[in-house]
């Protein structure tokens, strides 16, 4: 537990030291923060933030591959990867250390959007427990964001083949979400497979617990989500550690 | 070394091997964890108005089952639905898997497919569950499939059926099927009687045109609750049985119909006024023009304005207009502006209708008006006066002040109904506005306007427009709201109530006299005093000079071939059961062509909430509260608001306009700038921790 912690420790002050999280931070939010609010900040419109929680899946399936990209693939390429190894942490350690680094450096930047729904409170009344359950839903969906890019961060030596195969994978887990899409796949799949590819899809969960309601269902499956990726992280790590 | 490689890789080849079962095993075991959480889920409705939880209703209504209510669900397979709907088989599922498990046993899920066994298609037809045909496409062909989603509802000996239910969302479901599980467990339908004086609409020929018919008539009033018109002032008093009675639109009352209602009060009856106290033609390009209108009839001696009075109620028959923005804003400008008034303009995008205010149309507002007495009690000078301000705050109250469960939904809301140039209807004062209420008679304001009502003599026409070209249209529609803000400058700031409820042991309104007579005993009397005066007539020596006058005589009176009368109670002078009278400043917001919309084509006016208020009515006055809480689960208001409501209107628009664009950019501006700015302000202090850090470690260094 307590190497984790370092491992954690030293991915958050990594993040914090380096430019590209600033930079990566600064656009995030200013692009969020320009459309949400040109949206929902109008006289008589209503005071919810469909507009921000509607665009923040879509801007994190672009950002977050940038941002795991380099988790692993930049220690391979530096070479640190094998200093790294030879801790004393388990390779679950290691993984979990960098995820939750990844995901509490994902959930400051959404901290400095909570100005919007202050606005929106101080000017109309905003429902604040489902602005709170969006909230948690976004931390969730980026952290199963952030599981997959690691995964295939850790599978590559190249940062950018890591951000793209991150950013098609993330692509289609996210469209398989869509009705559109799915209404369209019907026309050649049989149900069962549309149900079960509907049923993969974080954004179906996301968009459940972002309406306001909390629901076991949906939290155990970001766990399993997030669980089976990091598992899968794990696992190669071992491989490789065993390769030596 | 090479000898080891083949181990090697064979070992490779084993270890990913390993590692692919792994992770398939991994996969399928949480797919079955997520598939178990699925299946036994909890979950917490976050939303302050629990809009995706039952109801209060639903599990009242279920508690209340004493018997076992089967709900047969004909549905055909799931997997077959096209894509669009298995969302709402979803819904449908979860909606009613929640309604066996909150029944308790009480109610019981039974499934047909109706696809599968050509008898359950067929009863289907016979008990009114109706198939659609639906189109599937795939890659290869294109079919139209017949799919079933019906819903029967047994309990007892009555069953309803939904033919066809495909709820969006668990709050459509609810709101779609326990009313219908209400309406099979009510045992008996709850009776009350009316009185109805139809007008005839524009352009037509013969009365009763428009009423109150589709109000009385939806389906979700009439399976509750059962109607029937007494306005027959010949037949005896109103039946003994009868609770309620309501006065719609009342006009050329004869004293015969005022006194069937005083005595009907009197002895214990409730009576729900909805009154207008003038009427305006709706023209084609909204012109309101008054017609002929009077609540008494001719040659009545006692007046309507005095009976209601007697009872406790101040009748001003006037018309009034609320000068507060919020107050006739329709409840959704950008959808629905022909609420109240709108009017078609041009913009980029074609053609469209927008809201065009119109302060004769508005809606009790449940803002606490005197939480902005200082904003009233300001002069010109924008100087607040203490004193006025001081009075304005003991003197105004809420829009919506009663609690009773009638309002629940509407506070919710924030509004009352939108009311149609409606009349002051408040309790009775002496001067100096102290309560002068009949002995034994209390009562109480349920509704009032804003402080900025303006309350005057119906005018000629009430005409926003005028019929001239557009651009004289526009001058006099500016002309007509300046007028009114001059007004509203000039006169003294008020709160117009507009329903009140009384109740207690009524005297009656006649006691002074005696009853005014029937129709038929009219005519009896006449026929009486006919015959009596032909009777003089034939005694008296016959006239020579007049030989044709010599007939047969006349019948005697009594022998006259008119059916009996029926009798009638005697007068009760004063009730010794407590009566009750409520009464609404307004009848049009229940009218069948604004209920309907039929106008709004044309700008409007539409009511959007006389039937939700109409029913809540009849629940209030039956008491009858299970489906209050599923009424009252209405989205609420969360408008934002950049410029204030002030009741003192705005000087200048453009000002108003240019000052609300630059607080929205403003704040825009400051909600992007400011979270990336904190970012930057962080990383620049990270950096100058970093370097005073990175200068002292190279500073210890020796040289």
């Amino acid at each position: 537990m307590r190497e984790g912690l370092v491992i954690f420790r030293r991915e958050l002050r990594s993040y914090f030291l380096s430019p590209i999280a600033y930079v990566f931070g600064g656009l995030f939010l200013g692009i969020l923060l320009f459309v949400a609010s040109a949206s929902s900040l109008q006289n008589g419109a209503q005071a919810n933030m469909q507009a921000f929680f509607g665009l923040l899946p879509f801007l994190l399936l672009l950002f977050v591959p940038a941002l795991t990209m380099r988790s692993w693939a930049e220690e391979r390429k530096q070479g640190t990867i094998e200093l790294l190894m030879t801790f004393p942490v388990t390779g679950a350690q290691l993984v979990l250390g960098k995820f939750a680094a990844a995901v509490a450096y994902l959930a400051f930047v959404l901290v400095l959007t909570l100005g919007l729904p202050l606005t929106l409170a101080a000017y109309g009344r905003l429902d604040w427990t489902p602005i709170l359950g969006s909230y948690l839903a976004s931390v969730l969906f980026a952290s199963s964001f952030v599981a997959v890019g690691m995964f295939w961060s850790s599978l590559t030596r190249d940062q950018i083949i890591a951000m793209l195969v991150s950013l098609v994978t993330l692509l289609a887990l996210y469209m398989l979400g869509y009705p559109q899409l799915i209404e369209l796949m019907a026309q050649w799949l049989p149900a069962v497979c549309i149900d079960l590819l509907n049923g993969i899809s974080p954004y179906k969960y996301f968009e459940s617990i972002g309406r306001g309601v909390i629901d076991t269902r949906d939290i155990v499956y970001f766990a399993c989500f997030c669980g089976f990726f990091l598992y899968a992280n794990t696992l190669v790590l071992q491989a490789r550690r065993q390769k030596g | 070394m090479s000898n080891h490689a083949p181990f090697r890789i064979s070992a490779q080849r084993g270890g990913a091997l390993a590692v692919a079962v792994h992770v398939v095993l991994l996969f399928c075991v949480l797919a079955q964890v997520v598939y178990l959480a699925t299946r036994h889920r909890v979950r917490v409705d976050l939303t302050s108005d629990k809009i995706y939880s039952l109801t209060a209703s639903t599990r009242g209504l279920l508690q209340k089952l004493d018997q076992r209510l089967v709900v047969e669900a004909y549905f055909s397979p799931k997997d077959k639905l096209p894509v669009n709907y298995r969302e709402t088989r979803a819904v449908l599922d979860n909606f009613l898997d929640e309604l066996v498990q909150l029944g308790k046993g009480k109610v019981v899920l039974k499934r047909y497919d109706p696809n599968s066994d050509k008898a359950i298609a067929d009863r289907c037809s016979r008990i009114g569950v109706k198939p659609a045909d639906l189109k599937s496409t795939s890659s290869t062909s294109l079919s139209v499939d017949r799919h079933w989603q019906g819903v029967r509802l047994v309990y007892g000996g009555k069953h309803k059926v939904l033919e066809m239910v495909a709820p969006p969302s668990s709050f459509v479901a609810e709101a779609t099927i326990t009313p219908a599980i209400k309406e099979v467990i009510t045992e008996t339908k709850h009776r009350f009687g009316f009185m109805e004086w139809p007008v005839m609409a524009a352009g037509q020929q013969n009365p009763g045109g428009i009423g109150w018919n589709v109000l009385r008539t939806i389906d979700q009033i009439a399976k509750r609750y059962e109607f029937q018109n007494y306005k027959d002032e010949d037949s005896p008093l109103l039946p003994a049985d009868l609770e309620t009675l309501f006065l719609f639109r009342p006009r050329d009352l004869t004293d015969r119909q005022k006194y069937v209602i005083d005595q009907f009060v009197v002895r214990g009856g409730t009576l729900v006024v909805f009154a207008d106290a003038v009427e305006y033609a709706i023209g084609p390009q909204r012109q309101f023009t008054r017609i002929p209108f009077q609540l008494d009839a001719p040659g009545s001696a006692r007046k309507l304005v005095d009976q209601l009075a007697h009872y406790g109620i101040d009748w001003k028959p006037k018309v009034l207009a609320d000068i507060v923005q919020q107050a006739h804003t329709p409840r959704d400008v950008m959808t629905a502006p022909f609420e109240y008034l709108a009017v078609q303009e041009n913009t980029q995008f074609g053609a469209r209708f927008g809201w065009t205010p119109y302060p004769y149309f508005f809606h009790p507002v449940a803002t606490d008006w005197s939480l902005v007495a200082d904003q009233l009690a300001r002069d010109d000078d924008g100087k607040v006066d203490a004193a006025v301000a001081d009075q304005y705050r003991k003197t105004f109250g809420p829009g919506l002040p009663a609690d009773d469960f009638l309002f629940k939904t509407f506070k919710q809301l924030g509004r009352g109904p939108g009311l149609y140039w409606p009349t002051w209807v408040g309790l009775r004062e002496k001067a100096g506005g102290v309560p002068d209420m009949p002995e034994g008679v209390t009562g109480r304001v349920l509704m009032q306007s804003s402080p900025a009502v303006l309350a005057e003599d119906p005018p000629a026409n009430l005409d926003p427009f005028g019929r001239g070209d557009p651009s004289a249209r526009s001058v006099q529609y500016q002309k007509f709201m300046q007028n009114l803000k001059g007004r509203f400058r000039s006169e003294p700031r008020m709160q117009a109530p507009l329903m009140v409820e009384v109740r207690g042991a009524f005297t009656s309104f006649f006691a002074d006299g005696d009853r005014p007579k029937r129709p038929s005993e009219i005519k009896e009397e006449e026929a009486r005093k006919a015959a009596e005066a032909k009777k003089d007539e034939a005694q008296k020596p016959a006239d020579p000079t007049k030989p044709g006058e010599q007939g047969p005589p006349p019948p005697e009176a009594g022998k006259a071939e008119t059916p009996p009368i029926p009798a009638e109670a005697a007068p009760v002078r004063k009730g010794d059961k407590p009566g009750r009278i409520v009464m609404v400043g307004d009848a049009d917001f229940l009218r069948d062509d604004f209920v309907r919309g039929d106008m709004r084509q044309a700008g409007g006016p539409w009511s959007a909430l006389a039937g939700v208020f109409f029913l809540q009515t009849l629940d209030w006055l039956a008491e009858d509260r299970d489906l209050v809480d599923l009424q009252a689960r209405v989205p609420v208001d969360r408008t934002l608001k950049f410029a204030s409501d002030e009741p003192v209107a705005a000087n200048d628009a453009r000002v108003a306009e240019q000052t609300l664009r630059r607080r929205t950019n403003w704040l825009r501006g400051l909600n992007v700038v400011l979270p990336c700015a904190l970012l930057t302000a962080f990383g620049l202090v990270v950096w100058f921790v970093r370097r005073a850090q990175k200068r002292v470690f190279l500073d210890s260094l020796p040289n």
